[in-house]
């Protein structure tokens, strides 16, 4: 069984996430889970920003788009296609300048973080059982 | 031996001789990656890496500046981001343009053909949408041949 197919196919995670796990090596064994990690830290980070400038009298258009490109930018670049999505939608709610839209798209793409954060995390979890249990990751 | 923490500064830069002229091409390719996204900057370094390049990364325009004139040839290519906070990638792309003759890639998650225009227009050598694949990484050597050869050519002209 291939958790990593299996993600894909309900479209949580594509192709990029391969070429993350094909970067891998002895050299660095701990890629994969150290890139992720990092982007869960940023990318809690940019949801926190995103909430906080909606908030304001005066909304920052400019700067809530920049951050939602940033999350556009590593979500795509570890494979979690569906928060890319929302982010797409997300940036034309700013140009458009439109706050309900903007909102709605920020309670979207958060619950997209979260499905492929808890998904990405027990897919490290399993990885590591199996590694303990002295097994090996099956790749592809 | 090149690589660099995360705010740009770096140990030991490799000025010695032509990059091109060594056995392993187009192994050891001197690269400077900017990217102010923690997550994107990691993963290139990694890619990098993988094709055999020394990569030295900056998550700052500003720094990257300094780390280039503080060593002249010391770089063979540079890929930067395009939206970065202090200063974008089409501002860095302009003063290392007119400061230094080394081929500029750049790089966003934005793909509408005005930016990419832009991005020509103002002399990258290339515009690589995120995410970018090894597969192009692994060919960006190409970009420093070709102006050099270029280069070379104009010389013998005048």
């Amino acid at each position: 069984m291939d958790l990593v197919q299996l993600q894909r196919q309900f479209g949580f995670l594509d192709e990029q996430f391969t070429q993350l796990q094909e970067l891998q090596d002895e050299n660095n064994p701990d890629f994969v889970v150290e890139v992720v990690s990092l982007f869960f830290e940023d990318s809690e980070r940019l949801l926190n920003e995103l909430a906080r400038a909606l908030e304001q009298q005066n909304i920052d258009y400019k700067r809530i788009d920049a951050h939602v490109h940033q999350l556009k930018g590593s979500s795509s670049s570890i494979g979690a296609q569906r928060v890319q999505k929302v982010c797409v939608a997300f940036r034309n709610y700013c140009e458009e300048q439109n706050v309900e839209g903007c909102l709605k798209c920020l309670q979207q793409v958060r619950h997209e973080y979260s499905l492929v954060k808890t998904k990405l995390e027990s897919l490290f979890q399993l990885e590591q059982q199996i590694l303990t249990a002295g097994g090996s990751i099956p790749m592809e | 031996m090149n690589s660099s923490n995360g705010n740009g500064s770096m140990s030991t830069a490799s000025s010695s001789g032509a990059w091109d002229g060594r056995d392993q091409f187009p192994a050891g390719l001197r690269v400077l990656v900017v990217d102010d996204d923690p997550t994107c900057l990691m993963i290139f370094e990694k890619m990098l890496k993988t094709c055999l390049y020394q990569v030295t990364k900056c998550n700052k325009a500003e720094t990257a500046l300094s780390v280039l004139r503080e060593h002249k040839n010391g770089f063979d290519i540079v890929i930067s981001d395009v939206h970065m906070p202090d200063m974008d990638g089409f501002e860095l792309l302009k003063h290392i343009d007119s400061e230094m003759d080394l081929p500029v890639i750049l790089i966003s998650a934005d793909a509408t053909k005005q930016i990419v225009m832009k991005g020509v227009t103002y002399g990258a050598c290339d515009y690589l949408i995120k995410p970018v694949r090894i597969e192009t990484l692994k060919n960006i050597w190409q970009h420093v041949v070709r102006k050099k050869a270029r280069n070379t050519l104009l010389e013998i002209k005048y």
